[in-house]
């Protein structure tokens, strides 16, 4: 399809028209970064509404509560029959006196002795069970409830489903946002292009007349393209990263509760597929615009 | 034989009929020119010479391969055998003279080396020899439309097409002009010009095709042409 041969001139002649159209180039760069930027925008919503929605998720927590006469060994037997069951990740023993002092820690003032004022530990031993997917949570919590000591189990039932739905939803929406986002600016971009491609129509329809071939015509405008997309995604990409790095430092001191995606191999992989999707804009845009033009 | 017409008809979508059953055949080496008013078929007639159009009926033949049933891959290939001048000359104003009779030989895919060597031999054959480096808005329209010629022929066509080649220039320029397609001629190149100047025409004693209303009106050689 392509010559070593020709790549230089094809290489070339995309670098002369950059040069020669640099008012269209402009538009169109200016065209790709406000596309990627908001490609990027809602690409990092989205991300970071599945790593909250994981999160809560994975927080969610089994709590068996066990009778009182149970003790010693036979806590132990129990805990190996929970971790037996298959999608369990993990079993945690919490004592009564774990489980006051948690309590007295989230609920009550440092001077406000739950225990004192209760004038016992009303609360029983208790496994805290993990599932392995947050979807098995309601089978495994039966499971748990049918080992014999267990006295009741306790998995946030009714709230949890819910939570599953709205964060199916949160995930569907962004998704199709960013979709949808993408398609328009395929559009928006070809359209740009088509500007660039239009100037150039009367060398195109001679270089079809000399007989050139469709694709010996294509290459220059696909480099051209390619580096047009890669230009803009490289603004937006910088816009992006300068912009979020100083929205998660300020959120991490003031509103630490929002968690924020900020692991650099994620974020590294983000702004390397919006540097390739800008390349692929480009040559999408291109080849939406130049078909029109090649047809003599 | 170059080219055959078989009963060509062209339709267009809007209803007009360009070309209603022309037949006619052209051989290798041959003058010819394509007369009749505007919208008699010359322009239709022409792009099929080079299936910038395609017949809705008829076949056509070019050195004995239909470009009716032609592929869309082959058509380059197709078009490495002509040439084309236009009236409007269709220069790249920012190349040079060199470059522009140079891309039509990087556009096939030509030699670096060779299409040195060629530019400079058909700039010499087109008398352009010192105007290599100017660019086409510092050229005169004769010398233009040379350039033009240059470019059509750089790539040594079969058939060398001109669409109203002297349409744009005066009557001394354009006897020039036709001067130099007449040595092109001679040398072997198959020519058709499509053109309204009768002038040029009366005195040539070239076959001559005459359209009228998509038909063939008439089909003399020069000396019966009035």
């Amino acid at each position: 399809m392509m010559k070593i041969k020709n790549l230089v001139y094809f290489l070339k002649e995309a670098l002369t028209s950059l040069a020669r159209n640099q008012l269209l180039s402009i538009a169109t760069v200016s065209t790709m970064t406000i596309c990627i930027l908001f490609l990027g925008v809602a690409v990092l919503m989205t991300v970071n509404a599945g790593s909250f929605m994981n999160r809560l998720e994975s927080d969610i927590e089994i709590v068996a509560y066990l009778d009182s006469s149970i003790s010693g060994t036979q806590i132990t037997n129990i805990q190996d029959k929970i971790a037996a069951i298959s999608g369990v990740k993990e079993v945690v023993f919490v004592t009564k006196t774990e489980a006051l002092a948690s309590m007295q820690k989230k609920f009550a003032e440092k001077d406000y002795n739950l225990e004192k004022t209760l004038g016992k530990n009303p609360l029983p031993d208790s496994f805290a069970v993990k599932a392995e997917n947050p979807q098995e949570v309601a089978q495994v919590a039966q499971s748990v409830k049918e080992i014999p000591g267990v006295n009741k189990v306790n998995y946030g039932q009714g709230i949890v489903e819910r939570l599953f739905q709205v964060t199916k939803w949160v995930r569907i929406i962004s998704i199709g946002f960013v979709v949808i986002l993408a398609i328009g600016a395929v559009f928006l971009i070809a359209t740009a292009i088509r500007l660039a491609i239009f100037a150039r129509r009367k060398e195109i329809y001679l270089m079809k007349l000399i007989g050139a071939t469709d694709w010996f015509i294509r290459w220059p405008f696909f480099i051209e393209g390619i580096l047009l997309g890669m230009a803009g995604a490289f603004i937006s990409i910088s816009l992006l990263a300068v912009g979020y790095g100083s929205l998660v430092s300020n959120l991490q001191t003031t509103l630490f509760f929002i968690p924020l995606v900020y692991q650099e191999d994620i974020l590294i992989n983000l702004y390397v597929s919006l540097l390739a999707t800008g390349a692929l804009l480009g040559v999408l845009g291109t080849y939406i615009s130049l078909n029109r033009f090649l047809d003599v | 034989m170059l080219v055959q017409f078989y009963n060509v008809s062209k339709l267009y979508k809007n209803g007009v009929k360009a070309l209603n059953d022309v037949s006619l055949k052209i051989d290798r080496g041959e003058f010819i020119f394509l007369m009749g008013p505007s919208g008699a078929g010359k322009s239709t007639l022409v792009k099929m010479l080079f299936r910038e159009e395609t017949p809705t009926q008829g076949q056509i033949f070019v050195a004995s391969r239909s470009i009716v049933r032609m592929k869309r891959s082959e058509v380059p290939q197709l078009r490495r055998s002509m040439g084309v001048v236009f009236q409007d000359f269709k220069l790249l104003e920012n190349k040079t003279v060199a470059e522009n009779i140079a891309f039509a030989m990087k556009v096939v895919g030509a030699k670096e080396k060779d299409i040195g060597a060629r530019t400079a031999e058909v700039i010499k054959m087109v008398g352009l020899k010192g105007k290599e480096n100017s660019f086409p808005g510092q050229l005169s329209g004769g010398e233009q439309q040379r350039v033009g010629i240059a470019r059509a022929i750089v790539n040594r066509p079969l058939l060398l097409i001109a669409d109203e080649p002297s349409g744009n220039l005066d009557m001394d320029t354009a006897l020039e002009i036709m001067d130099l397609l007449y040595d092109i001629n001679r040398k072997g190149t198959t020519i058709v010009m499509a053109t309204h100047a009768r002038e040029l025409v009366k005195t040539a004693g070239k076959r001559v095709i005459t359209l009228e209303a998509g038909r063939v009106l008439s089909d003399v050689s020069g000396t019966e042409f009035r």
